[in-house]
């Protein structure tokens, strides 16, 4: 379950994201569209702890952070959160100098405290899950681009976060790679994790998202069902993005 | 006569365009007696006047004074330094040394001597509150500091004392009262001048040994020798040195023996059998014994000594490697991930180091800081004085690499729940120590090499040893390649072994490529 309440994010004077309000059932997935500079990467990092909330609250995994925590207590409930919240970058940012199989051990090894052993077999699992198995010894650099990502997304779930946010997943992707990760993410929403998909590519949510919300300068122009906002978009700025995404 | 040019004799081109100025400096050495001393801790010899510090004064000086006015010369002091003063002799820089030289066998094959103008004795001094130390042999086992390369040191060096150089007596007797040695052996007039009045020390037994000084001259300076010797006969039987001496509280019963002997074998009577009184060359006569201290080099014991000061520049080079990479990354991460107090200080502390030079900062730490209670001794002043400076250069490359590492890996990190401290150690760290290696290997060989400015604070390093038995023996040329030959052998496996770390990194990586490449 994720809970954004009047989320308000300023850099100094430029308000980049303007009391945002939305909610994603748990086992669900939430599209974010938007053109570039809406503020959608920014809200990602809200979610996440990476950048400190101005205004509202966001609540996932069940640790909710309020503006107006005072810094000590935020830090705190930030760590606490990041254990229910996996992200996969758009840079994806895999440590180069470990290998695939290293990238996935490296946090329950190092953070969880598991079992060398048994983290390395669930790393396998993980791996065989995403078709890499038989290259998780390769270095990320040996590995191509769509490779690197399911590292990134294996490297994610192997700290078993409830919920899972992904930045521009299909920017590196082509078309049929792009369908794949799609089918695979719906498998993740099976399993029963809870997405927000940050996206300017409406193929990508058709099929996956079951609400989506549009973003324009840090507001929300449109936030519903997945297959209304697509077929019968209320907003002529929607109606105008979706015209020139098809 | 003072031959002052003899490379351009050979060229008779350089010899027409030098004509004037070799005819005009022959004439000048005739009527100039060049001689050289070390006026740096040269008190009672030769030393700046702390008056009138421009100017310089010492019983020595007024007595070439005396002997060039017996010569019918003209004294002209060339300030020198102590451990080159035979090879500056032979380079032609003066004519004369005159800086309370002790005739040795290993000088005896390189210069001429001539009489004896001053007999010395020699004397031990220890802290005020030792008791243990009596007398030389109450040293052994313990450290014995004394100025390199004299009569002290051959004696302290042939009866196997552990001892330690210095290139000027108040070092020795700083060190001295400092605890870095237990005792200092110097001959009498230094000893009375640097020691004698300093409560903290006290002489222990009475002076021992005796010798005597002369006045070193090229071994081909014979008629200049001949000269010297009667102007020092002169000057002793008309009681001018004697005057000199007694202004400068340094007359005693053997500079009368010297006295009574010299006008005796005016007179032609003969000074009886007091024993055998050769300076290596055997000319300078006399009766007044002194024992020739005539250590020999020993080539083998050279490359032993040699052997020790490449162990020890091998400690210097590590332990200030290491001391720099720690300190190092501490002024990275303070300069780039502290509060702004900490980037202030870790800034300032780099521009301080890097803006100014080694040397100073050695010297600083060696004489510097025992004046505020801490005094380390000189190698361990050396491996912290390097360390701290390469700590400077290390933060740079280490912020370098640190800022190559892209943002992106921290936040990754933070996201899979690390701690900035793990994050750094296990994501960031290796990443940047990747990028940092090759200009950290440079480093360190650079650091090998600047090793050698301890020679400043007398620590018994290559370059040290280099000198001193450079300076014992005469051979720059044989001593000097086999000393680069030691710090080749170190530092080329270094820059070997950095490569191939450097190679084995990019190979595994290579090597995953090609796989990658090879799969479809």
């Amino acid at each position: 379950m994720i809970r954004v309440e009047n989320l308000e994010k300023s850099y100094g004077d430029v308000r980049v994201l303007k009391g945002l309000t939305f909610a994603v059932e748990p086992r669900t997935v939430l599209g974010v569209i938007g053109g570039s500079g809406s503020g959608k990467s920014t809200l990602l990092r809200c979610l996440n702890g990476l950048e400190r909330i101005d205004g509202g609250a966001v609540e996932a995994g069940g640790v909710r952070l309020e503006a107006s925590l005072g810094a000590s207590e935020y830090a705190r409930r930030v760590k606490q959160l990041r254990r229910h919240v996996g992200m996969v970058f758009q840079h994806l940012y895999l440590f180069p100098h470990l290998t695939a199989l290293g990238n996935v051990t490296e946090a329950p090894v190092h953070v969880a405290r598991v079992r060398p052993a048994e983290a390395q077999a669930r790393a396998l699992e993980l791996l065989g899950a995403v078709g890499l198995r038989e290259k998780a010894d390769r270095f990320p650099d040996a590995l191509s681009g769509g490779e690197q990502q399911r590292v990134a997304i294996a490297r994610a779930l192997a700290m078993k976060p409830e919920v899972l946010l992904f930045d521009e997943p299909t920017s590196a992707l082509d078309p049929r790679r792009t369908s794949e990760l799609r089918a695979t993410l719906r498998g993740f929403v099976r399993d029963g994790h809870t997405m927000v998909v940050v996206t300017h590519s409406m193929s990508f949510v058709d099929g996956l998202a079951d609400s989506l919300l549009y973003m324009e300068a840090g507001e929300t122009v449109e936030y519903g069902e997945a297959e209304k906002v697509l077929k019968d978009p209320r907003d002529p700025r929607t109606r105008e993005f979706l015209s020139h995404a098809r | 006569m003072g031959r002052l040019f003899s490379g351009p004799h050979a060229r008779p081109a350089a010899l027409v365009l030098l004509a004037p100025l070799i005819l005009f400096s022959q004439a000048r050495a005739q009527t100039t007696l060049r001689w050289g001393a070390d006026p740096s801790g040269g008190a009672p010899y030769v030393f700046a006047d702390p008056a009138h510090p421009e100017t310089y004064v010492g019983y020595e000086k007024e007595m070439v004074e005396a002997l060039a006015a017996a010569m019918g010369r003209r004294a002209e002091f060339v300030p020198s330094d102590w451990e080159t003063l035979v090879s500056s002799l032979e380079r032609g820089q003066f004519d004369v040394i005159v800086n309370g030289l002790e005739p040795t066998a290993d000088r005896a094959r390189l210069i001429l001597f001539s009489k004896p103008y001053y007999a010395f004795r020699l004397q031990i001094t220890v802290r005020r509150e030792e008791e243990k130390i009596d007398s030389l042999e109450d040293c052994r086992g313990r450290t014995v500091g004394t100025l390199v390369n004299t009569a002290a040191s051959r004696l302290l060096e042939r009866d196997g004392y552990r001892y330690k150089g210095y290139q000027d007596p108040v070092g020795a007797y700083r060190d001295l009262e400092l605890g870095r040695v237990d005792a200092v052996l110097m001959d009498v007039p230094m000893e009375m001048y640097y020691a004698r009045r300093n409560p903290r020390l006290k002489a222990a037994g009475e002076p021992f040994h005796r010798g005597a000084y002369v006045v070193g001259l090229r071994k081909t300076d014979e008629a200049l020798k001949r000269e010297v010797d009667a102007a020092v006969d002169k000057i002793i039987r008309d009681g001018t040195l004697e005057q000199i001496l007694r202004r400068w509280n340094l007359w005693d019963e053997a500079q009368a023996a010297l006295k009574v002997e010299r006008v005796q074998e005016a007179t032609g009577q003969t000074a009886g059998a007091q024993g055998e009184g050769s300076a290596g060359e055997g000319e300078t006569g006399g009766g007044v014994a002194y024992d020739l201290t005539s250590t020999t080099f020993n080539w083998g014991e050279a490359l032993v000594r040699l052997g020790r000061a490449a162990l020890i520049t091998i400690l210097l080079a590590f332990g200030a490697m290491a001391v720099a990479l720690a300190l190092g990354l501490v002024l990275a991460v303070a300069q780039a991930h502290g509060p702004r107090w900490s980037g202030w200080l870790a800034t300032a502390y780099v521009e301080f180091f890097r803006g100014t030079p080694v040397l100073v900062q050695l010297l600083f730490l060696y004489f510097g800081l025992p004046k505020l209670g801490v005094a380390m001794p000189g190698w361990l002043t050396a491996l912290v004085g390097l360390g701290l400076n390469y700590a400077a250069y290390e933060s740079q490359v280490y912020r370098a690499a640190l800022d190559a590492v892209p943002r992106g890996q921290w936040e990754a990190a933070y996201l899979l729940g690390m701690s900035p401290v793990l994050a750094f150690r296990r994501v960031i760290m290796p990443q940047a120590l990747r990028v940092a290696l090759p200009p950290m290997t440079n480093d360190f060989v650079s650091l090998f090499k600047d090793t050698s400015v301890a020679f400043a604070i007398s620590v018994w390093e290559l370059a040290t040893a280099y000198r001193e038995l450079a300076n014992a023996t005469g051979e720059f040329l044989l001593l000097g390649v086999i000393v680069s030959v030691f710090y080749l052998v170190m530092s080329l496996p270094l820059a070997h072994l950095a490569r191939r770390l450097e190679l084995r990194m990019r190979r595994r990586r290579d090597a995953s490529l090609e796989l990658a490449e090879e799969a479809p």
